[in-house]
């Protein structure tokens, strides 16, 4: 039956829509922009420059190295707040208590990136909760300024991505035998041990899984870390919307978006190594 | 005669909100025996285990282990280890990693000495050489080896197996049962098993505890468990057996030996209850302690031989009370010995046994005893 179905030449058709999909938004603007950053501005010529400015300019090189430090900083930190959650909504909780807890992380995310980037200026600004919250308990008499701090840019990325973490740690931990754990216990092993050798070796594909979506989010942020981190957020992402729409210099703009997605790539593959995971094993 | 005690639960009790799993349960466990607790599936045997193992606190009642009250003991700090139903060997290691687990986690020792002692336990199961396999490369048997090596090479005072025995297939069951009872004896470790498999409680065992409902019914070796049920379950739970039901006692011959009329047919038995004369009694009468010979005679109730059934080393030959007043028949295993008679459908047969053969007791609710074994 299965034979059949796999020979049926029909079956293929089902994948054209998808197949379209990668090829005319994904690949299709990517081949150009890889062609657009090797060529001048004017003209078209073949050229280096705009890749050399990305080394020349130490402004371009820094708020790079600080996009890809601070991905890396809230992937972590998205990864140290989520891991437990998802330990504890798997493992500890019952029936009932597990659905509320979910529908209280995928709740948020029923609204747009850009409104919750909004509740929290509510929340953050001078004239905001926290600063009204804070002078009322006495604990300052002047109004403070919370947005745009690097803190502020942080707080926005991890709230924006605990669920891309969450749920695959989830879905890994919940085949997880807690026969398993009990064995550990019986022989003689307590939480911790029992964590490092058991818990997250067995949720290690989805911990990678998780921490790749996030990290690739992170870096790739462009409205809560505008709106949260103001004109001083310098991310990368910026730096590339400036020289398309503001510059008007599309082939800059490639050059930096093909860094950008050229170290994405040969950073995920580094951590993938040197974790000892296989990516379609973890996916 | 005083003999050491390893385990021992004291008026166990454990309550799960309004169930009661386990019910006043107390029994010793001596030194370096092999103890099975025989129970049907939701008997409370499950719940006894992993209260000995501590991943459970009894409601009320204490337990002890090498004479040391371990009821507030978590179950890392015990000493005693548990194979597990479905073994729970950790995939993430290899074979010499997972029976280094507990060495590991015990500490004070180099490397080299907990591998050395990891390959001597794996020698013991029989897998020498293996420590690099992966889990999911080893068969069925080898997997219960490895459970088995994981926890033994902790030298642990009590090792606990929760029916680790039940997944394999048959032949390699009845293997794995000798050599766990061979392991047993050459080491010396105290063994609990929990089982709802009757033929390996009864092979394997030193003493079995029957537990139903969360009580214990009896605790006795194998052979008085099986031929002196102390009550009416585990008459029935225990080995085959011809059930009579709604008898009356018409005389008591001594203390141990009464006479129950079935249909107006006298037949003998041992007491299980104390009974007395106009009782009315189930009997269990095991079939391959029947004997059946062609023909009428007078010493024995009469019947007719409806259906004969081939069984390899035995035949089971249905036979129909002929002088009954109500339709009974008896189940009678009959050995293919030399001495065995030749008989056939329809023939007429003589059936005959001894006292001790048949346990006569009080009925009781029969529904829950058919639904439950």
């Amino acid at each position: 039956m299965w034979k059949r179905i796999k020979r049926a030449r029909g079956l293929w058709l089902l994948l054209i829509p998808m197949l379209l999909w990668i090829g005319l938004l994904f690949v299709l603007p990517h081949v150009k922009l890889f062609i657009l950053s090797f060529q001048e501005r004017r003209g078209g010529a073949f050229t280096l420059d705009n890749y050399a400015a990305f080394f020349h300019k130490s402004l371009y090189t820094k708020v790079f190295i600080r996009t890809a430090l601070f991905s890396i900083f809230t992937t972590l930190l998205t990864l140290l707040i989520s891991f437990p959650a998802a330990f504890i909504i798997t493992k500890v909780l019952g029936k009932k208590m597990k659905a509320l807890l979910l529908l209280a992380i995928v709740l948020p995310y029923w609204v747009s990136e850009l409104i919750q980037a909004f509740t929290w200026m509510v929340l953050f600004r001078e004239t905001g909760v926290i600063s009204y919250a804070l002078q009322y308990l006495g604990i300052t008499d002047h109004n403070i300024e919370f947005l745009y701090h690097n803190s502020t840019i942080v707080v926005g990325l991890v709230y924006t991505s605990i669920l891309f973490m969450t749920i695959p740690i989830m879905n890994s931990l919940d085949t997880l035998d807690d026969s398993l754990i009990e064995a550990s216990y019986d022989l003689g092993g307590n939480f911790w041990s029992t964590m490092r050798e058991i818990i997250i070796p067995h949720a290690g594909p989805g911990i990678m899984v998780g921490s790749i979506m996030v990290f690739m989010l992170n870096l790739g942020n462009y409205v809560t870390v505008t709106l949260l981190g103001g004109k001083n957020s310098l991310w990368f992402t910026e730096a590339i919307y400036n020289q398309f729409i503001v510059r008007f210099n599309q082939n800059q703009g490639s050059a930096f978006g093909v860094i950008l997605l050229t170290f994405s790539v040969i950073f995920v593959w580094i951590v993938l190594k040197i974790t000892k995971q296989d990516l379609t094993e973890a996916m | 005669m005083s003999q050491e005690i390893d385990v021992s639960l004291v008026h166990v009790t454990k309550r799960f909100g309004d169930l009661t799993a386990v019910d006043d349960v107390s029994f010793d466990i001596p030194k370096g025996s092999f103890f099975s607790v025989l129970g049907p599936s939701g008997s409370g045997k499950t719940t006894i285990l992993r209260m000995i193992a501590g991943f459970e606190t009894p409601t009320s009642g204490d337990i002890y282990i090498g004479g040391e009250r371990v009821n507030d003991v978590p179950p890392n700090k015990r000493r005693c280890n548990m194979v597990f139903q479905r073994l729970a060997l950790f995939p993430m290691m290899n074979v010499l990693d997972n029976v280094t687990f507990g060495l590991r986690r015990r500490g004070g020792m180099s490397k080299a000495e907990m591998e050395k002692l990891a390959e001597d336990a794996l020698a013991r199961v029989g897998l020498q050489g293996l420590g690099k396999r992966k889990i999911n490369q080893l068969s069925g048997g080898q997997q219960q080896r490895v459970a088995l090596a994981r926890s033994l090479v902790l030298d642990p005072t009590v090792l606990l197996l929760d029916e680790p025995l039940g997944s394999l297939d048959l032949k390699l069951r009845q293997a794995m049962k000798l050599e766990l009872k061979h392991l047993q004896a050459r080491m010396g470790t105290t063994f609990v098993y929990i089982t709802h498999d009757q033929t390996i409680a009864l092979a394997m065992s030193d003493t079995i505890a029957v537990i139903n409902k969360g009580k214990i019914e009896q605790i006795a070796p194998p052979e008085v468990l099986y031929r002196r049920p102390a009550t009416h379950f585990v008459a029935s739970f225990v080995g085959e057996n011809n059930k009579l039901l709604a008898g009356r006692v018409t005389r008591q011959v001594d203390d141990q030996v009464c006479e129950v009329d079935f249909g107006g047919i006298p037949m003998v038995g041992r007491m299980g209850d104390p009974l007395k004369p106009g009782d009315t009694v189930d009997l269990f009468i095991r079939p391959e302690m029947i004997l059946l010979r062609p023909g009428k005679h007078e010493d024995g109730i009469l019947g007719k031989i409806t259906e004969i059934n081939f069984d390899g080393s035995h035949s089971l030959v249905t036979v129909a009370l002929t002088e009954s007043s109500r339709p009974l028949a008896i189940n009678v295993k009959l050995q293919h010995t030399e001495q065995a008679p030749d008989v056939a459908v329809g023939d007429i047969v003589t059936l005959s046994w001894r006292w001790d053969a048949a346990n006569a007791f009080h009925p009781v609710d029969q529904s829950h005893i058919e639904k439950e074994a």
